[in-house]
């Protein structure tokens, strides 16, 4: 930056017409700076929109990642629940009703509002706890349930 | 549109599955992973598949066997199942002592 070239001739027209040198001065010190600001490059804008895989994928439908959790998911409720005390009473139920498919629609829906009840109940727990210590806690009761089951079926 | 039967299946599937393992595992997934709509979808099915198999195999045994028997065992089913809910799991306090 030049600043001898910088300093103001206070002529009588120039006192008149302020900002004429002043912008000439910014433009100047514009110019010979542009390191200064930040390069908003289209790559960060990349970064931060898919580092959220729900947001960019929502017009695609869900993503492979989401389809490995959909069906690790699937797989881990669906044996936790096969012979669970919900399913036998669904079955007995069902059993002594005369209407099966009334009994499936209670059911089902009962069973859809809990799940829903459970995840938000975990997206809410999400944002009031810090992620590493409930990524501990939801391991821990992950192992805690699955020593249970393992439990249930040796005794 | 039997409502009494629609809404006795709704409560009681509903409590028993409120504080249930699955429940637990259910909140636990959906706190942790990045995706928590991926999480209830998976549950959801999950519960849903299991539901529709105790229902065939319901209908089932209804068929086979005649409903009076059926209604007995149902009831004894939940007997048995509501006192080891209630009872206190005194075998488990003798061995952690």
């Amino acid at each position: 930056m030049k600043l001898d070239s910088v300093v103001p001739n206070l002529s009588a027209s120039e006192l008149a017409s302020p900002n004429s040198d002043l912008s000439k001065q910014l433009e100047l010190k514009l110019t010979d700076t542009p390191e200064i600001f930040p390069k908003f490059t289209p790559e960060l804008v990349e970064f931060s929109v898919s580092s959220n895989p729900d947001l960019s994928e929502k017009n695609k439908g869900l993503s492979q990642k989401q389809w490995a959790i959909f069906a690790s998911t699937f797989v881990t409720i669906f044996f936790a629940e096969i012979g669970d005390k919900t399913q036998i009473a669904i079955l007995l139920m069902t059993a002594e009703s005369h209407n099966p498919w009334i009994v499936f629609a209670g059911a089902g829906s009962a069973l859809i509002a809990t799940s829903l009840l459970g995840v938000l109940l975990g997206r809410w727990l999400s944002s009031r706890i810090d992620p590493r210590t409930l990524e501990r806690a939801a391991g821990g009761i992950l192992l805690a349930i699955s020593a249970l089951l393992l439990w249930e079926v040796l005794s | 549109m039997d409502w009494q039967l629609l809404g006795i299946s709704f409560i009681t599937v509903f409590l028993s599955e409120l504080g249930d393992k699955s429940q637990l595992a259910t909140i636990a997934l959906g706190s942790s992973c990045n995706s928590p709509r991926a999480v209830f979808f998976g549950t959801a099915s999950a519960l849903l598949l299991a539901s529709l198999i105790g229902v065939l195999i319901g209908q089932g045994t209804a068929e086979v066997l005649p409903p009076s028997l059926v209604k007995a065992i149902a009831a004894i089913g939940f007997a048995v199942m509501g006192l080891r809910l209630l009872w206190p799991k005194s075998d488990e306090l003798e061995a952690s002592e």
